[in-house]
């Protein structure tokens, strides 16, 4: 009977969490993937950058989906340090650590292109910056919030 | 704690609509950047010649360009550099449309050191780097680099056969079919000198003529030249002609032998 009482209220608990986890998943799909694609079609991109394009969408999305079905717990906080340090490594991945280049052939002959992102890059990695700690600040209020309501309780 | 994380994350949503936003505008930028060229012309200089490359840049973008440099360096068919020419572009601001052109100067005695691209067809390697600064956040440099045909202006120059005619009674006549191609892109107008010498390197007899070949033509005549009656016997059948070719941009000179 109070392992019946305990499961519905799991799913009660859960059901909202994963609409919630399914709504913000569907909302960062259009504004990542879905209007950039309107603006700019991938198709005038490179194969290996719109594959690239493609990564970023899913990383986005995922720990979207992710931090908010786990939101109200300590995993909430670990996840967003995760994307944050995910994002990182990616956007020095596809920067190339700083400096795009590209081939391609224009009016019978080879163009080489290389485009400096170096400043870009470092704006990105540093509001990454700023998220991871941000979140390790709201890890450490949720952490000592338990703490303060389980001594209370305790005491 | 809670106002530093207020803080951070108003920090963190500024940032990231700036970025979202520059990355947005920048793409529409470019997108909308109208680059063209016009055709490549040559123009005869003090020096040499000029090859100018006009080009324009329409910038309907929300962004300026700055300091758009253009360099050439131009190399030899053996990769020996010859000449170098810069372009420069202060900026292009935002819903300006400028026009300007890329002058490469060929100094001719430069050409002319090589004296086998006055004689036979070849190319140049023409290696550009164009660098800009876009929006002052992002440099761009891009690099090429073309083939460009040479043609000779004295391509296969060839003597005919030889012949001796009589002219007075005290001269022959010697008879020097000589042809060649102007591959060049201009006119050759001067003189050409012609200078025989017999087996044992004594000059025989030598004549003028006046050149007047138009670019991507041949030159196929007869040059004539007298000798007097006693001199004859100087003539071999077979020798050197010593041609020297005068013009206004330069002077060379070439061997051929016959037989």
């Amino acid at each position: 009977m109070i392992e019946e009482g305990n499961r519905k209220g799991l799913i009660e608990k859960l059901i909202p969490r994963v609409l919630k986890a399914t709504l913000w998943g569907a909302l960062t799909y259009v504004f990542v993937y879905y209007l950039p694609m309107l603006i700019y079609p991938m198709d005038l991109l490179p194969l290996e950058y719109s594959q690239l394009f493609y990564l970023f969408v899913g990383i986005t999305v995922f720990f979207t989906v992710v931090t908010k079905l786990f939101s109200g717990t300590i995993l909430e906080h670990a996840f967003g340090i995760a994307r944050a340090l995910i994002m990182i490594i990616y956007f020095i991945a596809v920067f190339d650590g700083g400096i795009i280049s590209l081939t391609m052939p224009m009016m019978g002959t080879t163009v080489n292109l290389a485009v400096d992102l170096k400043a870009f890059l470092t704006i990105l990695i540093l509001v990454n910056l700023l998220g991871i700690a941000k979140s390790m600040f709201q890890a450490t209020k949720f952490l000592a919030k338990k703490v303060e309501t389980s001594q209370l309780s305790v005491g | 704690m809670k106002p530093a994380i207020r803080a951070l994350g108003i920090a963190t949503t500024i940032i990231w609509i700036f970025l979202i936003a520059f990355s947005v505008t920048a793409v529409y930028s470019v997108m909308n950047l109208g680059i063209g060229f016009g055709e490549a012309q040559f123009f005869p200089s003090s020096e040499g010649v000029v090859l100018s490359l006009p080009f324009f840049i329409n910038n309907s973008g929300y962004y300026d360009i700055y300091e758009l440099n253009i360099t050439t360096r131009i190399k030899d068919s053996n990769g020996t550099f010859l000449t170098q020419s810069k372009t420069f572009v202060p900026s292009v601001s935002t819903g300006s449309n400028i026009e300007s052109a890329h002058n490469i100067s060929i100094e001719l005695s430069d050409v002319m050191e090589r004296i086998e691209l006055i004689f036979s067809d070849s190319f140049f390697v023409f290696d550009t780097f164009v660098t800009l600064n876009f929006a002052h956040i992002v440099p761009v440099q891009l690099s090429m680099n073309m083939t460009v045909p040479w043609g000779a202006p004295f391509s296969d120059v060839s003597v005919g056969e030889i012949s001796v005619d009589s002219f007075n009674s005290t001269h022959v006549r010697v008879v020097v079919p000589l042809s060649f191609e102007n591959h060049s892109f201009f006119d050759i107008t001067g003189t050409m000198q012609l200078e025989m010498y017999n087996d044992v390197d004594e000059l025989v007899t030598s004549g003028e003529t006046s050149l007047d070949v138009q670019s991507q033509s041949t030159y196929n005549e007869q040059v004539d030249m007298y000798l007097s009656l006693a001199d004859v016997s100087k003539l071999t059948e077979s020798g050197r002609v010593h041609l020297i070719f005068e013009t206004s941009m330069f002077t060379v000179e070439q061997w051929i032998p016959y037989d």
